[in-house]
């Protein structure tokens, strides 16, 4: 008997990723990943410009990708358990490892740092990668990744790009998106490993040995939900995954240096799009046929948008540098040499304010104020000749969602004498946490008139609270 | 606080004013942006961008707004415990004067008090049509079957004529299939 060839990746988180080929499922797979915009994803780093803080992350989404299925692989066996062994069922849980495959093969260059690009132009695709991510899953002419998936099995690619979508709300759902999902699982550990953090450990074979599946109460909808659910054991893994996830956010995705940076890139090709959208090609540095400058005259052109990556983006920085813009000139210039705007912590400054004030904190004051200072800010900069002079950074994350309309699939159950619990009702420190809140504006070095407009208006909103 | 800058109250007042159209209150998160998006659609709102997750369209401006127009004390929200577990929030606005069309009153009003799930498959359908499906409602039931199922589908078809209806035609036709 010949031996089935294994497709086999070694991979510096779950060591080796293998595709069996003997098997239709995984050749077919193999076959999607073989893919140009799967191998696009080479050259997408899933922490964009985190490398300018921890020059260890550069890891790719192609690699991220294999192991979120890898690690959906895990998951579903544990599901196999406890549903009937019926060919609807076995469908079902093929569409959603191959949803969890190419639940980020639309990313753009940057990966989250593009998509303000786009929301800030209205541009679909690149604004929400989940739209480029279905557009690609959908497409069906010859070789496209959707033709592979319906030569598999009829409507198979609207099976998946559903799942990513949202919908229908299974345990096979969970697999893909649930604070407890395989992206999740695969991103925390990975981002954790190659930024050479020692924060936000998961220990992740405890938890999987801890899996099941139970039955939920009844949602608004009034049907009861199969999902992911923890063995009592399970819950300080829990606890410490939910914090872990929490972690990075503060260290690593939000770090003030990497937004930084980000928002200098934003902001930059926010001008060179401008410029191209106004016949201005030849004062962006960039030549015609350059795919940025593509992309900036045919945003939601999914042929343009093919040839975008990190190397494209990065690789324009030296055109950019010999722009007549003098924006785009001097952002290119720092972003090359990592000379980056300096921050100014206003997040900090207020949360002291209010405690200083209230005796705690209080959220609402916080929006007020920073709703305030951003609108003055933005006023600012509208004026002539201060434009780019400050950059706004304003993020949020909450480590654990109570339950609210979105129904009970987002939370995290423990399995406790019979019935199901909420890990927040378990775990102290899990109902303690808060949420939080990035808020930094960044200025040049030297720029003292708007480091002083900052410092003032930031001051002036805090005595007027 | 000092005085709120012009430029943010001018940003926020249109989320009271949608509240206060409707009557004064909207129940749900969901509810708020599936009224404000087919107030958009329909041209009565130009300010907020949207784009489709899980429950159909969103906007993640419009829920930024909404939490800042609580914080400036513009509108109030009260979270409510619902039978099945979960909360959700109840939107209410001070006394003021209603906007002066009378189909953007109705079809903020109609949306307001319509059934979440139904509203939420009509906006959905509505936005797939927007987007180019030649299906909008069969694929709103291929991505909701739970929500579509028992008659919800049609029961939600009736209510996006409905709803054009009040708005005085201004939301487009869709297709019926």
């Amino acid at each position: 008997m010949p031996d089935v060839k294994r497709q086999r990746v070694r991979d510096p988180l779950h060591n080796l990723i293998e595709f069996n080929e003997g098997n239709p499922f995984e050749r077919m797979l193999w076959r999607v990943v073989k893919t140009a915009p799967f191998q696009r994803l080479r050259r997408i780093r899933q922490l964009g410009l985190s490398d300018f803080v921890y020059p260890g992350a550069t890891h790719s989404r192609f690699i991220h990708s294999l192991g979120v299925f890898h690690t959906a692989r895990q998951l579903m066996r544990i599901v196999q358990r406890y549903v009937p062994d019926q060919p609807e069922e076995h469908i079902s849980a093929e569409a959603a490892l191959a949803a969890a495959l190419l639940h980020d093969v639309g990313h753009g260059p940057l990966s989250h740092a593009f998509e303000p690009l786009g929301k800030s132009f209205g541009w679909k695709l690149v604004g929400e990668h989940e739209n480029y991510t279905e557009a690609l899953i959908r497409s069906t002419e010859r070789g496209a990744i959707g033709e592979i998936l319906n030569n598999y099995h009829e409507g198979f690619a609207d099976m998946v790009a559903d799942i990513i979508r949202g919908g229908p709300a299974t345990v096979y759902r969970s697999v893909v998106s649930s604070q407890f999902d395989a992206d999740r699982l695969d991103y925390v550990r990975r981002d954790r490993l190659m930024s050479g953090t020692h924060l936000a450990g998961v220990d992740f074979e405890w938890l999987i040995a801890n899996l099941e599946i139970g039955e939920l109460q009844p949602d608004n909808s009034g049907v009861r939900r199969k999902t992911f659910v923890l063995g009592p054991k399970a819950v300080y893994a829990a606890e410490s995954f939910i914090t872990s996830v929490f972690q990075m956010y503060p260290t690593v995705y939000f770090h003030k240096t990497t937004r930084g940076a980000e928002k200098l890139a934003q902001a930059m090709l926010q001008e060179v799009a401008k410029l191209v959208a106004d016949g201005c090609v030849a004062a962006t540095g960039l030549p015609e046929n350059h795919p940025l400058t593509k992309f900036f005259k045919e945003p939601e052109n999914l042929a343009v948008l093919s040839e975008l990556d990190d190397s494209v983006v990065l690789g324009a920085l030296p055109l950019l540098r010999q722009s007549d813009d003098k924006l785009v000139k001097d952002f290119a210039t720092r972003l090359q040499t990592r000379r980056l705007f300096k921050a100014m912590d206003l997040g900090v400054l207020i949360i002291k304010a209010i405690a200083d004030q209230a005796g705690r904190y209080d959220e609402h004051a916080f929006l007020r104020m920073q709703g305030d200072i951003t609108q003055r800010i933005e006023d600012w900069l509208a004026q002539a000749d201060h434009r780019g002079r400050i950059l706004l950074d304003t993020a949020t994350r909450k480590p654990y969602k109570p339950i609210e309309e979105e129904g009970p699939m987002n939370q995290i159950w423990i399995h406790d004498g019979g019935k199901l619990v909420d890990i927040r009702d378990r775990s102290p420190a899990v109902a303690a946490t808060g949420v939080f809140r990035a808020f930094r504006a960044y200025v040049a070095e030297q720029d003292d008139e708007a480091r002083k407009f900052v410092e003032e208006t930031t001051a002036n909103a805090i005595k007027g609270a | 606080m000092s005085e709120m800058p012009k430029s943010l109250r001018d940003r926020l007042n249109p989320i009271a004013q949608v509240i206060r159209d409707a009557g004064g209150e909207i129940v749900g998160r969901t509810k708020l942006q599936k009224t404000v998006y087919l107030l958009t659609l329909a041209g009565f709102e130009k300010q907020f961008r949207f784009g489709y997750k899980h429950y159909g369209p969103f906007s993640e401006a419009l829920a930024d707004a909404t939490d800042l127009a609580v914080a400036f004390g513009l509108i109030f929200e009260h979270q409510q415990q619902a039978a099945w577990g979960g909360t959700y929030s109840v939107y209410t606005a001070p006394p003021g004067e209603q906007s002066a069309q009378p189909s953007r009153i109705r079809l903020t009003q109609a949306a307001a008090q319509s059934d979440a799930v139904l509203l939420e498959l009509a906006a959905t359908a509505a936005y797939l049509a927007q987007e180019g499906k030649p299906r909008p409602w069969a694929e709103t039931a291929r991505r909701k079957p739970d929500k579509a199922a028992n008659g919800r589908l049609d029961r939600a078809k009736e209510l996006y004529a409905q709803l054009r209806e009040a708005s005085d035609n201004a939301l487009p036709e869709i297709r019926l299939e």
